[in-house]
């Protein structure tokens, strides 16, 4: 990760890195309606293209993970593999009330009930689907926080200051009360 | 093509297999035993010209468990062959052979609800996880997950 006094092709790769953020997509066993405003933001009407958030098929190639619906038991090891594959710096987007708490289908005996007790997540899009101007504005929030990693040097600062990921589904409901 | 599937005709083609009753406007319900449903899916097939298979349901209802065979026809009358299975052993003789598209139900039925079918030897997982204990089948009413057990997901810490 580059400190302030990076050198330039460092700087220049930061650079690239804001301007164009590349995203994979990752079904783990939602009910493809996020899937689908996901590819609302493709289309004409939001065309998040213009902005250079490409959406690639491979993980290898992307910054940012999207991650829709409740994690199936059967999906959160390949969900674990999938983001292991994916190169430093990544953030991670749960999408959905599913991706949040599992939604309708917390509780249920084939569901771990959220994304981040399988990977950490960076961003939550909360909304049964999240329209296109929601997921947008989680991609824009990821990006944020890769500023302000680049100008602390990594992402430890956000454990060490108390600005910690958001663990559990009671804290969700802290946040948003 | 056979005239119109009405309940007396139905009653009169299978009167040795089970009792017929109509539950709805196009579905006759047909009550059977595990050792008549592969002779009542023959004849339903050739007397009632019903070839296509639409689903096979199971059901707990608390004291046995529901075994229910959904076949229709071009006169859109759909024939549900039920059967009555005891909880404690429920077996049922597979239908694959004569009703191939029943095969992948049959995996998926032993899967959820543990029911046996004789005369089928791939009844492997193949909608629960690789790692799922054996023994459990999550849709019967009386199954709770058990605290101490590993049911899939990630083993050891998070990350």
């Amino acid at each position: 990760m580059a400190v302030p006094s990076a050198g330039v092709s460092q700087r220049l790769v930061n650079w690239a890195r804001l301007k164009s953020p590349w995203v994979t997509l990752f079904n783990s066993g939602g009910c493809n309606a996020c899937d689908i405003e996901v590819i609302a933001c493709l289309m004409p009407r939001f065309d998040i293209e213009r902005f250079g958030i490409l959406v690639k098929g491979s993980p290898r190639h992307a910054d940012i993970m999207i991650v829709t619906g409740h994690v199936t038991l059967k999906q959160a090891s390949r969900l674990r593999r999938v983001w292991e594959q994916i190169p430093e710096p990544k953030y991670v987007i749960a999408l959905g009330a599913c991706g949040a708490s599992g939604g309708v289908f917390h509780g249920l005996y084939h569901s771990v009930n959220s994304v981040d007790s399988v990977i950490p997540v960076d961003a939550f899009a909360v909304g049964c689907p999240p329209r296109p101007d929601e997921i947008i504005n989680a991609v824009v929030t990821c990006l944020n926080l890769l500023k302000e990693d680049i100008a602390h040097g990594g992402k430890e600062w956000r454990q060490t200051n108390g600005i910690k990921n958001i663990k559990n589904t009671n804290e969700i409901r802290e946040a948003t009360l | 093509m056979i005239g119109p599937i009405t309940l007396d005709f139905v009653k009169e083609k299978i009167q040795d297999i089970g009792t017929a009753e109509q539950v709805r406007s196009n579905r006759i319900r047909i009550t059977t035993t595990p050792g008549h449903i592969r002779d009542a899916i023959k004849s339903v097939q050739e007397l009632l010209s019903c070839d296509r298979l639409l689903t096979i349901s199971a059901a707990d209802n608390g004291k046995t468990l529901e075994l229910i065979y959904h076949l229709t026809g071009p006169h859109r009358m759909i024939i549900s062959l039920a059967l009555e299975l005891p909880r404690d052993a429920p077996e049922a003789p597979t239908t694959s052979d004569i009703l191939p598209p029943s095969g992948i139900y049959e995996r998926q039925i032993h899967d959820l609800f543990g029911i046996l079918f004789q005369g089928r030897s791939d009844l492997k997982k193949i909608i629960l996880n690789e790692d799922w204990p054996e023994n459990e089948y999550p849709l019967r009413k009386d199954w709770t997950p058990a605290p101490d057990t590993f049911y899939g997901g990630i083993k050891g810490e998070k990350v």
